[in-house]
């Protein structure tokens, strides 16, 4: 019981240590000014004008462009190749995994100069920043995508799927298409999910790479700081509010899956 | 022979993935050793050594490899002690006290970069909201706060450990067992013995294991950082970004040799990791 209480009490002082910095910022978003032990004068302007700010709405924008192209690529590749390995290359699993695992050794600041040095120079399709950010992206999420895909392809048991549907009859990749990838489907929303998580967080990566020519809402934040920290302070509720929601998505799927897997086993 | 070309469509199916990582990862890295021998003054020099030279003589870049080492062991260690005590809560714990926190965890997980320096700011920057109730009431060691030093570089880097080092210990307490403190109590063990003798050699792989991401985690960081003190504070991330991107003439190739460094510190904390890792599972299964 006085283990109990304990417990009870650290887990408190931690949920307020990690909340404060959010909850006071964004008490500060709604209110004119916060200089007094209060903040005085409740307004939502700062929203209303955030809203209105076409520069604002264009890099968020250009925040959800970043991350469609990359998921969608990443995830078809790793798809496809993790189902020619595992059907047909079993031996070469182990390094489509190191591939697959350097990026988190590497991660965004030596990526992303390393990437800068070698294609800033270099002309026609490679050389385009945007096409350079896209590829970035992919290499950052890859380990969070590979895993998602590589775990549930284990748990469906997809070799003996694929068997079985042949013995019915159909190609391998038909199966592959039909059987296999319907059935994982909620693993890769989820890694999907991750790799937004991920790249709606970055910072780094595009300020080396495509530099405040192309703001997403990071860079946005981070000069809207610079001009004044009102107007920062909705950016930032924004940026949170869209993360969390990401994070309770995951959050969800992730539990569903689990409550279906613990019915299937009991029956 | 219909089985040779079946091969080689195989194969397609693998190429662009192929194409991906060897374009933006593989080559990439491969460009980036290779740039970090050749010389910075002289351009027909294809091989030499004075980029490491100059990276570990020069006052400056041994203060950022300092200064990162630094602040990545002291949020590593801040972070693991209470992320220890706070997976050790949860396993303590049931129902929706242990649910709240998870989800406050998670949440708070991805919280991190320029976010969290603004909101730093916001709170204990020069005119913060507990900057400003400590004028008000007098507390003045916490009125005198400054948030643009190492000092504050460091709380903003523990933050952020916190909820990773937290969650990943989590599932490590699952294999602590009932009986294993029911035989301690048996033996005349108190909470202490337990946790000394048997809970932490127990956990020790995942300890180690936390370690390792937190310390690839807070060595790589570079958002919250620059958000905080821009280029005036020396980092390895920031030196080595400052050098392809800086408003200054640029320094590939001296930049090169520092993230080779730094890519060398994390594949030490990964080895290190791994051998403490094999050792102690050895030992336990012996």
């Amino acid at each position: 019981m006085k283990n109990k209480i304990w417990s009870a009490a650290i887990i408190i002082i931690i949920i307020i240590y990690l909340l404060v910095p959010l909850f006071a910022t964004a008490i500060y978003s709604l209110f004119q000014k916060w200089t007094e032990i209060l903040p005085e004068g409740f307004t939502l302007r700062h929203y209303v004008d955030l809203l209105s700010n076409r520069s604002f709405l264009l890099s968020l924008g250009r925040t959800i462009l970043v991350c469609i192209f990359p998921i969608v690529i990443t995830v078809v590749i790793t798809l496809l190749a993790l189902f020619v390995v595992t059907i047909y290359f079993p031996k070469l699993e182990k390094y489509v995994q190191i591939l697959c695992m350097i990026p988190y050794t590497i991660q965004g600041v030596i990526l992303s100069v390393s990437i800068l040095s070698l294609y800033a120079g270099a002309g026609g399709f490679l050389g385009v920043r945007q096409v350079m950010l896209i590829g970035a992206y992919c290499i950052i999420i890859l380990p969070y995508i590979f895993q998602g895909i590589r775990n549930s392809m284990h748990s469906v048991n997809m070799p003996m799927l694929i068997e079985a549907a042949e013995m019915l009859g159909s190609s391998k990749l038909d199966a592959f298409i039909r059987v296999i990838v319907p059935n994982i489907i909620s693993g890769i929303t989820v890694s999907s999910l991750l790799a937004v998580g991920i790249i709606f967080g970055d910072y780094v990566l595009i300020r080396n790479i495509t530099g405040s020519a192309f703001q997403n809402v990071q860079i946005f934040l981070f000069l809207a700081m610079k001009r004044s920290s009102t107007e920062a302070s909705a950016v930032f509720v924004i940026i949170m509010l869209t993360t969390f929601l990401i994070t309770a998505l995951v959050l969800y799927l992730q539990s569903r899956d689990n409550r279906q897997k613990i019915e299937s086993k009991g029956r | 022979m219909k089985k040779k070309r079946n091969v080689a469509i195989y194969f397609l199916a693998l190429l662009p993935f192929l194409v991906v990582v060897l374009l933006y990862e593989i080559l990439p890295l491969v460009m980036m050793i290779v740039s970090s021998f050749r010389s910075e003054v002289d351009k027909s020099i294809l091989f030499t050594l004075d980029n490491y030279i100059t990276s570990f003589t020069r006052l400056a870049y041994q203060r950022a490899i300092i200064n990162s080492l630094k602040v990545t062991a002291i949020s590593a260690l801040f972070g693991i002690a209470i992320g220890f005590i706070g997976a050790q809560a949860i396993h303590n714990s049931t129902g929706r006290i242990k649910n709240v926190f998870l989800t406050v965890l998670n949440m708070t997980s991805n919280f991190a970069g320029v976010p969290l320096a603004f909101a730093y700011m916001i709170i204990l920057g020069n005119s913060g909201v507990i900057i400003q109730f400590a004028k008000t009431y007098g507390l003045q060691a916490l009125a005198n706060f400054n948030l643009y030093t190492s000092t504050g570089l460091n709380m903003m880097y523990i933050y952020f450990q916190i909820p990773l080092a937290t969650l990943l210990l989590v599932p490590a307490f699952y294999g602590i067992r009932k009986e294993w403190k029911e035989a301690n109590l048996l033996l005349n063990g108190n909470g202490f013995t337990f946790w000394t003798k048997v809970g932490i050699p127990v956990l020790l792989p995942s300890i180690f294991g936390t370690l390792s991401v937190l310390f690839a985690n807070a060595l790589a960081a570079y958002a919250t950082a620059y958000a905080l003190l821009m280029n005036n504070y020396s980092l390895l991330a920031i030196n080595i970004t400052g050098m392809f991107t800086g408003d200054m003439t640029t320094r590939p190739h001296l930049g090169a040799a520092l993230s080779v460094v730094m890519m060398l510190l994390m594949l030490a904390a990964i080895l290190i990791n791994n051998f403490i890792t094999s050792q102690t599972s050895k030992w336990r299964w012996r």
